[in-house]
């Protein structure tokens, strides 16, 4: 079938339309909805605004005994932030690890249906659960804390990971391949010598876009006692202490940016060309409009 | 409509034939004198290359191109020459094993298709070269290397191997560029990358598509003439895809023609001695 302009957007207003009358059969009635801003508005005002930001002053207990200019760090906000990081960055090592070889096995480039197809399934697997499942499951197998965090979030690295790495190798060209299966290249060879080189720039940017999304999940899976900042969060959740979760929230938001502007600088070093003008950390913090 | 383009084919190698040879730069003329082109007919040594009632192509509804018999020796330099989207790398691609022959046999240094040869035995350099881009010359050119028993990857191959890589770089002018990764190179640099992977590996085959061609005339007569000698010396066989005819007949000792059609045989042999006279 020939694509013409009035078929691309017919196709288009076809789909909006289809969502809208999904959504409407979801909604008994609209009516309910006037309310909402009103009552988002007094939710607002009266449990979540301002934020109280004793969640960045040191706890009772233990005693704090760093310098007092740094006594922020004995507060559950740091020592939650902290291990949240630790967790995603622990998680995301791992799963590196584990996901490359299995991802290898999954490009239907480079092995037969039979061998990249159970790789595939198993990647499936461990990506059709979200990481707070898999905590639920580890946090029963081996009890509360950080570590059942780190095997929950290991595990969907693996699965989410492997996906954007066998679909990247999948991209490679064929040429490098073609010359070293000519040359009689053995498959660890080709593995090690072309493929891991030839993807390297997408492979360390999607490990660096995972390490960031493992943070923010990270924030999450604390909500099953897997560690991290999410811990306390669940916990002024059920004491209905909003304004202190508003205060998580803001911070956790903070430190997303933060990680984001690092992603940015060191998925530079590994662009396409790897030659182009790496951005300054003022390119990064202040828009281009700004600057000029 | 086949025997039109069949004769469309004819006159271009009529055309072909009477060619000059201005395009060829001095220096890679073939010397070879009528009495070696007889030594090579009466080649007594088993083949390198040995293909019978070969068809290729990618789906048996639509062949590329038939090749009843063709038998390449060692120390020969056999060039393929066509019109555009004939089945040249295709053959090249079948020869090398990437490709399954639709039917007939592809026997290659001693192993008959679907077994391959022996590791390093066929040196291939594909139209685009098939180079690691993001890696440097050296990992490159490693990949290649023959060195017995040494792992071909960059830091852990042996110090044979790495010399056997770094001698190859040095060959093809390229000792400057050692350490740059081959996406910084020109593309005749890269070219000649993949030259010296293939020279790198001592092969007894080496297949080349359109090696030559975004070489400067300086450059093309120093890679032919490394490539060259080193077919000649090492008894090892070159089959090259080139679309510069005259180029072609100058280096080659035979010179293939792939024509146009799917059931009779059209690959034609020509000698640049033919030529010549």
């Amino acid at each position: 079938m020939r694509l013409t302009k009035q078929r691309i957007i017919g196709t288009l207003v076809a789909t909006l339309v289809l969502s809208l009358l999904l959504v409407s059969s979801m909604v008994e009635d609209w009516g309910r909805l006037s309310d909402g801003p009103g009552n988002l508005i007094i939710f607002i005002n009266e449990s979540l605004w301002p934020p109280d930001w004793s969640v960045i002053e040191p706890q009772a207990y233990p005693v704090c005994t760093v310098y007092p200019l740094f006594d922020f760090t004995c507060s559950t906000a740091w020592i939650g932030m902290v291990e949240t990081i630790k967790i995603a960055f622990a998680s995301t090592v791992f799963g590196m690890i584990i996901s490359l070889p299995i991802s290898l096995l999954a490009a239907r480039n480079l092995n037969p249906t039979w061998v990249s197809l159970p790789a595939r399934l198993a990647l499936s697997v461990c990506r059709s659960l979200p990481s707070i499942i898999w905590a639920i499951f580890f946090v029963i197998l081996v009890g509360f804390g950080p570590f059942s965090g780190v095997l929950a979030m290991t595990v969907y690295t693996v699965g989410y990971l492997g996906k954007l790495q066998y679909e990247a190798i999948e991209g490679l060209s064929r040429t490098p391949l073609d010359a070293s299966r000519a040359m009689g290249l053995s498959k660890i060879e080709t593995a090690l010598g072309v493929v891991i080189p030839e993807s390297a720039n997408e492979l360390i940017s999607q490990m660096i876009f995972m390490f960031e999304y493992n943070f923010r999940h990270g924030t999450v899976i604390g909500i099953v006692g897997a560690g991290g900042i999410g811990y306390y969060i669940n916990l002024y959740l059920k004491f209905l202490q909003y304004d202190k979760v508003i205060a998580y929230l803001i911070i956790i938001l903070v430190v997303v940016v933060i990680i984001d502007f690092f992603s940015i600088y060191a998925r530079s070093f590994f662009n396409e060309e790897g030659d182009s003008r790496r951005p300054s950390w003022l390119d990064i913090f202040i828009p281009e409009i700004l600057r000029r | 409509m086949k025997m039109s383009s069949k004769m469309l084919s004819a006159q271009k190698l009529s055309k072909i034939e009477n060619m000059g040879d201005e395009s060829i730069p001095k220096g890679i003329e073939n010397n070879r004198s009528e009495s070696e082109w007889w030594d090579l007919e009466a080649n007594s040594q088993s083949p390198v290359v040995s293909l019978r009632n070969l068809v290729i192509g990618y789906s048996s509804k639509d062949p590329l191109a038939e090749i009843p018999s063709l038998d390449i020796f060692p120390g020969e330099i056999v060039a393929i020459a066509g019109p555009s989207g004939i089945g040249k790398t295709t053959l090249l691609r079948t020869i090398a094993g990437i490709v399954r022959p639709i039917s007939g046999d592809v026997r290659v240094c001693g192993f008959t298709s679907p077994s391959l040869p022996k590791r390093g035995q066929v040196g291939y350099i594909p139209q685009r070269l098939g180079l690691v881009r993001h890696a440097t010359v050296m990992h490159n050119v490693l990949l290649g290397s023959n060195a017995s028993h040494s792992p071909r990857l960059g830091i852990f191959s042996s110090r044979k191997a790495k010399n056997e890589a770094k001698s190859a770089i040095i060959s093809m002018g390229l000792e400057e560029k050692i350490n740059e990764p081959v996406r910084r190179l020109s593309g005749g640099q890269q070219r000649r990358v993949a030259t010296a992977r293939t020279l790198a590996q001592s092969p007894s085959l080496i297949m080349a598509d359109e090696f030559l061609s975004e070489l400067d005339e300086e450059t093309m007569k120093v890679v032919l003439n490394k490539v060259t000698e080193f077919v000649r010396k090492s008894k090892s066989a070159l089959l090259f895809v080139e679309h510069d005819i005259s180029r072609a007949k100058s280096v080659a000792d035979r010179l293939l023609v792939i024509d146009d059609g799917r059931v009779n045989p059209f690959i034609t042999e020509t000698t640049a001695l033919e030529v010549s006279t």
